[in-house]
C-alpha cells in the first residue's frame, strides 16, 4: 500500500522544478535543493570540482559577506549543510517556518550570484579546508583509501565512477579562479536544480516564496550531461593487496550493480542485503557467529544513476585467522547465494528491514526533502516516495537470485585486502 | 515583487512557541514506570529500556562486565538462539541496539507502529531472560578485544581516552574506559555477567519509554503485556559519588606513527546538570567553539585553514561534566594550532558580546522543536534525562535557562569552569614531527 505524503510539483519559467509537502506535526521547515552535478560530471583535470563547491557556496555570495549564511541562518534556529556524492550535490536546511523566506532568499543568491564572491583568496582558503577534509576521512584512518582503490578498480580509467568525490589534490592544487568560475556557470542555474520545500507551511505560500525568490534568475545553457557510464558487470578478478600498519586484516570487495531506478539494483541491494544485513544475515551467522572467523562483517548496495551501481561486501579477521579463510568463506556465500538464490523468509527479512530504514529516512521533513529533491532530480517522480516500499516488495526471490547470478560473482569482483606489517623491524613511515 | 533580486535578507518571522513533546505515565504490574510520547506521524516507533546502572558498580578487576552483559542480552535467550533471536526480531522489520553509559543501562528496538506487540516481546526477552552462553559470551569477548585494536588505531578515539584518563583522578570510573581494557575484559566469564546482570538488572530500577505515533495503539497494555512478569530482585542502584579531577595546564603527546593530522583535545572539568548554570554554559560553548561560526573555528578553519572543523561541548554525565574542544589539524601547525586555540579559549573569559550571546541563544532555542522532531531522538534525549536523574521534560528547564541568559551570566558560567583550574591539552599525532612545536607551550608527558 503506497504511502500518502501529498505532494505538489510546479515548474518555473527558468526551468526550477519546485515540489512542495505540507506538513503540520512541527512548526518547522526544511528546504533541501539537489544540483545536477556530482563527482561522475567532472571531466578529467576537474576532480574534486562539485565537492570544491560544497565548500565555495557557504563562502558569501553577491549580497551575502563572507561568514553571512551560517550567522543568519543560525540565528534563525536552523540546522544547514551540504554533500557531495557522485551523482549529484545538495544542499539544505531546516528551521522554524517563519524562516522560509530567508532561507529561499540565501539559497537564491548563491545559485544566482556566487561568483562575485569567489576570489582567490578564498578559493585558497577553501582548498586548505579540503585538504584537511581529506587527510581528516581518507589519510589518517585504517583503510580510509579503500574505496579510492575499489573503484579505481571497478571501472575503467576516467569513466565516471572512477574516482572518489574528493577528487584528486594536484587537481585541486592546479585550478585556478578561472577553472572554478567556469565550473560553476556550466553547471549552477535553476534550470539544472530541484527545490523542495517541506513542513508547517501554506503550499500557495511556499510556491509563491519560490517565485519570490528564484523567479527572476536566468536558467543556464542545458549543461552537458555527464558522460554514459553504462556498463555490465565485472568480468575477472583484479586485486589490490595493501601491507600496512593496519588494526585487524581486512578485506573488502566490490562488485558492479544494475543501474538505479530498476528492480534490478532492488534486486541485487536485496541479494546483498541477504548476505551482510543485521543480525541475521548468512554473513554475520557464519563467520562471525557459528565459525568466529571474523570480528565483522559489513556490506551493502550503492545505488547510482549513471548507467551502473556498485555493492561491497567487507570482513574484518578475528585476531590470529588467516584472512584468506575469511575471503573463502565470504567468495563461498557469494557463490552459494548464485547457486541456490534465497529463501522467501529471507527476502521477507530484507524487505522488513528495508521498509523500516525508509519509514525512518522519510521521518523527518529534512529527510523527506532530500528524498523529493532526489526522486525529482534523478527520475523525475516526486511521488516515487511514496511507492518505494510497493516497489521493494513486489521483489521476488526469483528475480533476486537472477540479480545476484549476474553481477554478484566471485569470478566477477574487485577486492583490496589490508594486512598487517608482520616485519619485526618496523621501518619508519617517512 | 519586482523581477530583481532582494539585496538585504528578508525578514524572519517569530517562531510559533514550543515544548518538549508530553507524555502520559502509567506503569507495568511489576511496578516499572512506562512514559508514552504520542508522536503521529512518526511510523517508526523508538521503545526504550533504561535501566539504572551506575558503572562504578563493576569491579575493579572486571571493568567492562557491563558493555559484555548488554551485548550478550541478545546472544541467547531462554527462549531463542542467539540466531533464532535476531532472525525473529528481524523479521518483524525491528532493529535492536544497546548503550552503556556512566549511569545507565539502554536497550531499544526501532519498528514500525504495525509491528510493536511481538517486538516488544522480543525485547522484553532479551532485557528479562538472557541466557549468557559460555560461547556466546566468549564470543563477545574476543570481539571487543578486537574492537580495542581498532579503537587503538583510532586518533579520535585515542584522544578521548587519553583525556579521560588525565582530566579524572584514577579513583573515578570515569577515567577509564566505559567498555573494559584487555586485562580486565580476557578473565571474564558467563558466570560473571550472569551474576552481574542478576545484581544489577530488574524492573525495580527500570524505566520504559514509548515515541512514536501511537494512534489506535494500546501501548501501555502491550509493554505490561510483555514485562508485567518480571520479577527480577536487583536492588536499587547506589548514588554514584562525585568524580575527582586533576586540575592544572598540562600536554600530553601521544605518539602515533604515521599520522598525516595531530588529533587534539583541549579542555577541562565542567557543570553537570544540577547547576542552573547548565543552559548559561552552553550558550558560552556555542559562542567560544560550539559551531562553524564560533571563535575558534572562524581563526582555525576559516581564517588559517590549519582543519576541516573543531567542535567544543559540555557534556556531563549524572554527576561531573566536562568542557571539551576537539578537532583535527595538520601535523606541520599543530603547535600554532594549539597555541591559537589556547588563546582563544582564554581570551573568551574576557568576556562575549552580547551580539554573540543573543546569536547563540536564538540558535539553541530555535533549534530546539527541530532536534525532538523524530522518536528516537525523543527517546534517547528522555533516556539520558532519566540517567541524569533530572525530569522526563529537562529540556523545558534547560531552555528557560538559556532564555534567561545575558552576555554576563555566559560569561560567569564559562569563568567557573574553562581555564580556571589549567587546561588539558591532548595531541596524538606523529610525535617526531610534533614534539619540538610543543616547546613553550608548557609541561608535556608523552606517551607511546
Amino acid at each position: 500500500m503506497p504511502l500518502t505524503y501529498p505532494l505538489v510539483e510546479q515548474t518555473l519559467d527558468n526551468g526550477l522544478r519546485v515540489v512542495v509537502s505540507i506538513d503540520r506535526a512541527v512548526p518547522i521547515v526544511a528546504v533541501n535543493l539537489w544540483y545536477d552535478v556530482g563527482s561522475r560530471h567532472e571531466p578529467p583535470g576537474l576532480t574534486g570540482f562539485a565537492h570544491l563547491f560544497e565548500h565555495l557556496m557557504f563562502q558569501g555570495s553577491r549580497n551575502v559577506k563572507s561568514g553571512e549564511h551560517f550567522a543568519l541562518l543560525e540565528s534563525a534556529g536552523a540546522s544547514l549543510n551540504a554533500s557531495t556524492f557522485f551523482d549529484r550535490t545538495n544542499y539544505f536546511e531546516s528551521l522554524p517556518s517563519g524562516g522560509l523566506d530567508l532561507a529561499l532568499w540565501l539559497e537564491a543568491d548563491r545559485m544566482g550570484y556566487l561568483l562575485d564572491a569567489v576570489n582567490q583568496e578564498n578559493l585558497d582558503n577553501q582548498r586548505d579546508v579540503v585538504k584537511e577534509e581529506k587527510r581528516q576521512s581518507y589519510d589518517n584512518r585504517p583503510y580510509g583509501d579503500s574505496y579510492e582503490r575499489l573503484v579505481r578498480l571497478a571501472f575503467p580509467q576516467n569513466h565516471p565512477y572512477a574516482h572518489m568525490t574528493i577528487g584528486s589534490m594536484e587537481d585541486l592544487d592546479a585550478a585556478s579562479v578561472e577553472d572554478v568560475h567556469a565550473f560553476f556557470r556550466k553547471y549552477y542555474g535553476p534550470n539544472n536544480a530541484v527545490l523542495s520545500i517541506v513542513g508547517d507551511v501554506d503550499e500557495e505560500e511556499a510556491f509563491q516564496a519560490a517565485k519570490r525568490y528564484f523567479g527572476h534568475l536566468p536558467a543556464i545553457p542545458q549543461p552537458p550531461p555527464a558522460p554514459d557510464g553504462t556498463i555490465g558487470p565485472l568480468q575477472g578478478v583484479a586485486r589490490d593487496d595493501v601491507v600496512e600498519d593496519v588494526p585487524s586484516d581486512l578485506v573488502t570487495m566490490m562488485f558492479r550493480l544494475p543501474v538505479d531506478g530498476t528492480p534490478e539494483l532492488d534486486a541485487a541491494a536485496l541479494a546483498l542485503d541477504v548476505l551482510a544485513a543485521g543480525q541475521s544475515g548468512r554473513l554475520n551467522r557464519r563467520l562471525v557467529r557459528d565459525e568466529q572467523i571474523a570480528q565483522s562483517v559489513s556490506g551493502g548496495a550503492l545505488p547510482l544513476i549513471g548507467g551502473v551501481s556498485f555493492g561491497t561486501l567487507t570482513g574484518i579477521a578475528s585476531d590470529g585467522v588467516d584472512l584468506q579463510k575469511v575471503e573463502d568463506a565470504l567468495l563461498e556465500e557469494v557463490e552459494k547465494l548464485a547457486a541456490d538464490g534465497i529463501t522467501e523468509d529471507e527476502l521477507a527479512t530484507v524487505q522488513a528491514q528495508a521498509e523500516r530504514d525508509w519509514l525512518e529516512q522519510l521521518a523527518s521533513c529534512a529527510g523527506r526533502a532530500d528524498e523529493i529533491s532526489h526522486h525529482t532530480l534523478l527520475f523525475g517522480d516526486p511521488n516515487r516516495i511514496n511507492t518505494r516500499i510497493d516497489q521493494l516488495r513486489a521483489v521476488t526471490v526469483e528475480q533476486v537470485q537472477q540479480a545476484a547470478t549476474q553481477w554478484i560473482r566471485a569470478e566477477g569482483r574487485v577486492q583490496v585486502t589490508y594486512r598487517k606489517n608482520t616485519d619485526a623491524t618496523e621501518s619508519g613511515n617517512a | 515583487m519586482s523581477s530583481g533580486a532582494l539585496t538585504t535578507p528578508p525578514v524572519v518571522a517569530p517562531p510559533r512557541p514550543w515544548t518538549f513533546p508530553a507524555s502520559t505515565t502509567t506503569s507495568t504490574r511489576a511496578g516499572t514506570p512506562v512514559h508514552v510520547f504520542d508522536r503521529p506521524g512518526q511510523y517508526v516507533a523508538t521503545v526504550r529500556v533504561t535501566i539504572a546502572l551506575p558503572l562504578f558498580a563493576e569491579p575493579r578487576e572486571l571493568e567492562g562486565v557491563a558493555t559484555i552483559m548488554s551485548r550478550t542480552l541478545d546472544e541467547g535467550t531462554e527462549l531463542h538462539s542467539a540466531n533464532e533471536f535476531a532472525a525473529a526480531l528481524e523479521r518483524h522489520g525491528a532493529a535492536y541496539g544497546v548503550d552503556v553509559s556512566s549511569d545507565a543501562l539502554h536497550v531499544e528496538i526501532s519498528v514500525p507502529v504495525s509491528q510493536l506487540a511481538p517486538a516488544v516481546k522480543l525485547l522484553a526477552e532479551a532485557v528479562t531472560r538472557p541466557a549468557f552462553n559460555a560461547a556466546d559470551v566468549g564470543r563477545h569477548v574476543t570481539i571487543r578485544l578486537g574492537e580495542i585494536n581498532q579503537e587503538r588505531a583510532n586518533a579520535g578515539y585515542r584522544a578521548r581516552e587519553t583525556f579521560a584518563a588525565h582530566l579524572f583522578d584514577p579513583s573515578t570510573r570515569r577515567s577509564r574506559p566505559t567498555a573494559g581494557t584487555p586485562d580486565t575484559i580476557r578473565r571474564l566469564t558467563n558466570a560473571e555477567v550472569a551474576r552481574f546482570y542478576r545484581d544489577n538488572v530488574g524492573p525495580a530500577r527500570a524505566q520504559i519509554l514509548f515515541a512514536g505515533d501511537a494512534t489506535g495503539v494500546d501501548v501501555a497494555g502491550i509493554v505490561d503485556d510483555a514485562f508485567g512478569d518480571w520479577t527480577a530482585q536487583a536492588g536499587p542502584a547506589l548514588e554514584t559519588p562525585e568524580p575527582l579531577y586533576v586540575v592544572g595546564d598540562r600536554i600530553v603527546l601521544v605518539d602515533r606513527p604515521g599520522s598525516v593530522q595531530s588529533q587534539l583535545l583541549i579542555g577541562c572539568p565542567g557543570p553537570d546538570r544540577r547547576e542552573d548554570i547548565w543552559g548559561a554554559a552552553a550558550v558560552a560553548n556555542h559562542v567560544v567553539g560550539g559551531t562553524i561560526t564560533s571563535r575558534v573555528d572562524t581563526v582555525l578553519r576559516e581564517e588559517k585553514g590549519y582543519t576541516y572543523g573543531t567542535r567544543s561541548s559540555f557534556t556531563a554525565a549524572r554527576k561531573g561534566g566536562t568542557f571539551s574542544l576537539g578537532g583535527a589539524v595538520r601535523t606541520e601547525v599543530t603547535g600554532a594550532a594549539i597555541t591559537d586555540a589556547l588563546r582563544i579559549l582564554r581570551e573568551a573569559r574576557d568576556g562575549l558580546t552580547d551580539k554573540e550571546v543573543g546569536e547563540s541563544k536564538d540558535n539553541l532555542i530555535r533549534t530546539a522543536p527541530l532536534r525532538y522532531e523524530q522518536a528516537d531522538s525523543i527517546a534517547q534525549q528522555v533516556g539520558s534525562n532519566i540517567a541524569a536523574g533530572v525530569p522526563l521534560d529537562f529540556a523545558d528547564t534547560y531552555l528557560a535557562q538559556i532564555a534567561a541568559t545575558t552576555a554576563e551570566s555566559a560569561t560567569e558560567a564559562y569563568r567557573r569552569y574553562v581555564g580556571t583550574n589549567g587546561l588539558l591539552v591532548i595531541v596524538v599525532g606523529e610525535a617526531k614531527e610534533v614534539r619540538d612545536q610543543l616547546t613553550g607551550l608548557g609541561d608535556v608527558t608523552e606517551l607511546s
